[in-house]
């Protein structure tokens, strides 16, 4: 296991620099950089001679790789630079904003995995009866609509009209309430239709009915045989919700005024703000690196005959 | 079937179950949220202190004026505007200037000013505001600001009891306009910037804490211009328009601005709303491609001017929210709007003349051609900014009725089409007196040596008019230069100017002392005050 671990985390130091290229690169095809955005912004005129002098600061003057090999420099050394925009440290910036991002991953994942397993379940149980389409069609619903639609009308019916929640994040906890349930909403909507998807598949396996010939109890088969299998289906899922999450959800965020990574990426895009882009990318990178790593090794758990020694775990 | 039937009872039990916990979950989640949900916003708190709570679009990381210190790229605008720092002159509503900080100034000739200071300014720190304690932060300006050292081509700064003496390298008649940017705001150098870039000012109120999303303010009680009426303001970052659009309605903030044009509609002939509006320098502008060959002809240009309908635009696609432009600055300037003269909207006059230049529509198709090539015009624009795209729409739409045909890129790669010229007509927003001097504009868009002449546009007369201006220290030549350079320039129809930016707040009623200033420098002032 302990072999398997540490290969699996020497696999992200080529990951990390691939990635981190392929990034740099992209943003600088880009025809403007952080300095021509800064004032075209602004609305505001410059000299060229400015412009020059701060590009030179930033090093944007100098030749891609370069610019690429000094900042990888950096990290390698624990300085992953400055904001080009705030001035800030970035690794500071970075982890002030982190705690947010994952309080609201783990409310959401949370509330999803409550509300979808147990639906999932009773509309497989329930299959084609009145339960299963009102359920069936909930989740319809939910996968329909998109993220910022389901936050403005939770502000508007929650905040506006019945006044219990506030509409902007006062920094109490009930202003995690709503851009919960925000998320939650299409990540149930998507897991009711898998784990009833999958439920089913297991129920009409050979051992279920197996297992009801021998006369177990179907509350038994289905949460001790059916369950267990589907939580393979169920931990992937969680996995890349996870992986997504941790990265932030921008438009959410911005909504509801969630200070997290998300938000600040997008604001970093739009600034060409590369320092804090870089970085964006690594966590991101590590976060889905680290996110199945132990999504494997869950699944050893789950299931003891898989050996992660021996391959690439699933 | 089995499975149903045997299944059905046990599960019954447990939804039962899972369904009490959901319900628990949600009772607790909404008994806790009843507590708060209104709570934020405040016309005054339980303590009896006056609270105002202010939701802006217009700080925050993107906007590049996070913190509050003044010298460092945009952050001025938010020392200036929440209240915290002061410059040493200001703009009227009239964007003329008057003392502040200062009490007059001398030039004592054209390379040097003199101005005085108020004797009673002590900054929020206890220090007094000296000349000294200006000369140090006006030095520290120059020294790390990206765009205060070319504006202001300082010397030498000397300090004499209160007064500073400036040496500038070259004439700068603006100087003291100059000094009226959101940069030039004093603040105490003795006491410095601190870690989350808070600065010690002048202003009416402190702030004691500051964040990438908010500001905390309280009440300067030995402000120098009287006591603040308000005791604290909160000033919040609230980059979404239905966000903040709510948030007013829900009365968790006293005042927004930045709201979309769409919803300013449910606030206006609202009893419990109040409206601030201004016009602002903020100007929407076309700049004509003088390399493309059939912009060339006068009067082409001509009758695109007069095919572009300026009302059209602000009244409908921007619902009131801006002001017809006739020139690059709006009325409320001394060389603003009125000063000058531009084509009126003429369909059948722009007609006419692309007529005399021998465009007509010979094949039927709605369009006009010469030579057999029809007139299609390339209009690059980028949309960042809501109302360049609607503008781009507009004009499509009006020009098509005379005849000529608009091809809009709408792109944020709008530098790459400009590098290679790949344009016919560029639609920009600008802000063109941020200091309320037009020498600002003509000298960065007019002249041959200009970055931002997109269009390639040559006048010798405005080069000469520039040069003038360049020398001229009596404001009211200036304007007078000014407004010669502004009517050469809509005479040779080298710029279509569509609209000034219109500002507005959103204030509950009883909110006083809030007022939109074209500036757009000064919000947050000690006249500030919520009447129960």
């Amino acid at each position: 296991m302990r072999r398997y671990v540490g290969k699996r985390l020497l696999q992200l130091i080529p990951i990390l620099i691939g990635i981190t290229l392929l990034s740099f690169g992209l943003m600088h095809l880009a025809s403007m950089d952080a300095v021509d955005v800064r004032y075209e912004k602004q609305g505001t005129v410059v000299s060229e001679e400015v412009k020059a002098q701060i590009r030179e600061e930033l090093n944007l003057d100098k030749p891609f790789l370069v610019q690429y090999g000094l900042w990888l420099k950096g990290v390698v050394t624990g300085d992953m630079g400055v904001s080009y925009i705030s001035g800030k440290p970035v690794f500071e910036t970075f982890i002030t904003k982190l705690p947010a991002t994952i309080a609201l991953t783990l409310t959401s994942i949370l509330l999803t995995i409550v509300v979808s397993i147990p639906l999932g379940i009773l509309a497989a149980v329930k299959q084609n009866r009145p339960l299963d389409y009102l359920i069936r069609f909930g989740s319809f619903i939910g996968n329909s609509l998109p993220n910022f639609f389901v936050s403005l009308l939770l502000i508007y019916f929650l905040a506006l009209k019945l006044g219990v929640f506030p509409v902007i994040s006062g920094g109490g906890w009930n202003s995690i309430v709503l851009p919960t349930l925000t998320l939650s909403i299409a990540m149930s909507a998507k897991y009711i239709r898998q784990v009833r998807a999958t439920v089913l598949e297991e129920l009409s396996k050979d051992y279920v009915t197996g297992a009801r010939s021998r006369g177990v109890r179907e509350r038994v088969i289905l949460y001790k045989n059916v369950l267990r299998s589907s939580l393979f289906t169920i931990v992937t899922l969680l996995a890349l919700s996870i992986g997504s999450l941790l990265g932030g959800t921008a438009i959410v965020e911005s909504i509801f005024m969630w200070d997290g990574v998300g938000k600040m990426a997008v604001d970093a895009i739009t600034m060409r703000d590369y320092p804090i882009i870089q970085t964006y990318v690594i966590w991101m990178a590590v976060i889905y690196v680290l996110v199945n790593l132990i999504t494997d090794i869950v699944y050893c758990f789950l299931d003891p005959r898989i050996r992660l020694e021996q391959g690439e775990g699933i | 079937m089995l499975a149903e039937r045997k299944g059905g009872r046990p599960l019954r039990g447990r939804s039962r179950i899972l369904a009490a916990v959901l319900s628990t979950v949600l009772s607790i989640s909404m008994l806790y949220g009843c507590g708060s949900g209104k709570d934020g916003g405040s016309a005054s708190s339980n303590t009896g202190e006056k609270v105002f709570n202010y939701g802006t679009t217009a700080y925050g990381v993107a906007m590049e004026n996070v913190g509050l210190d003044p010298h460092d790229t945009y952050s001025g605008w938010s020392t200036l505007r929440y209240g915290v720092g002061e410059t040493l002159f200001k703009f009227n509503e009239k964007m003329e200037l008057e003392p502040w900080l200062a009490t007059d100034y001398e030039q004592v000739d054209e390379y040097t000013l003199k101005i005085h200071l108020r004797d009673d300014v002590n900054f929020t720190s206890g220090n007094k505001m000296t000349g000294e304690a200006v000369k140090a932060c006006l030095e520290d300006l120059i020294t790390r600001h990206d765009r205060a050292p070319e504006d202001l081509k300082i010397e030498s700064i000397t300090a004499e009891g209160q007064s500073v003496i400036i040496k500038s390298k070259e004439k700068v008649p603006a100087l003291i306009h100059y000094l009226c940017d959101p940069y030039g705001a004093i603040i105490d150098m003795e006491a410095g910037v601190s870690e989350d870039k808070n600065v010690s000012g002048t202003g009416p109120y402190i702030a004691e804490n500051v964040t990438d999303t908010e500001i905390n303010l309280v009440a300067n009680k030995n402000y120098w211009g009287g006591t603040p009426k308000v005791d604290r303001v909160n000033v919040k970052s609230i980059t979404d328009g239905d966000t903040l659009t709510m948030a007013m309605q829900n009365g968790e903030i006293d005042a927004a601005q930045g709201l979309p044009y769409v919803s300013l509609k449910l606030f206006q002939n609202n009893e419990s709303f109040s409206i601030s509006s201004c016009d602002t320098s903020r100007v929407y502008q076309a700049a004509i491609n003088f390399k493309t060959p059939v912009l060339q002809d006068e009067k082409v240009r001509e009758a695109i001017a007069m095919g572009i309908d300026k009302e059209g635009f602000t009244t409908v696609l921007l619902d009131g929210n801006g002001t017809a432009a006739t020139g690059p600055f709006p009325a409320n300037f001394t060389f603003g709007k009125d000063a000058v003269s531009a084509p009126a909207y003429d369909p059948q006059g722009a007609r006419e003349l692309l007529s005399q230049a021998g465009w007509k529509d010979t094949d039927g198709d709605g369009y006009v051609d010469k030579d057999g090539k029809p007139l299609e015009i390339r209009w690059l624009t980028y949309t960042s900014r809501q109302e360049l795209p609607l503008l781009a729409e507009s004009v499509q739409a009006t020009l098509k009725a005379i005849g000529i045909k608009v091809i809009v890129n709408a792109t944020d790669n709008y530098n790459e089409y400009l590098k290679k010229g790949e344009f016919d007509i560029y639609a920009k927003a600008i802000v063109t007196a941020p200091t309320g001097d037009p020498q600002y504009y003509f000298t960065t868009h007019l002249l041959d040596s200009s970055s931002y002449n997109s269009g390639n546009y040559h006048s010798d007369k405005v080069e000469e008019l520039t040069e003038q201006l360049r020398n001229e220290y009596d404001m009211e030549k200036r304007s007078q230069l000014a407004i010669q350079i502004e009517q050469q320039i809509l005479d040779d129809h080298a710029f279509i100017y569509a609209s000034h930016l219109k500002m507005s707040f959103v204030m509950k009623k009883g909110i006083g002392g809030f007022e939109a200033h074209p500036s757009d420098y000064y919000e947050i002032t000690a006249d500030l005050d919520i009447i129960q």
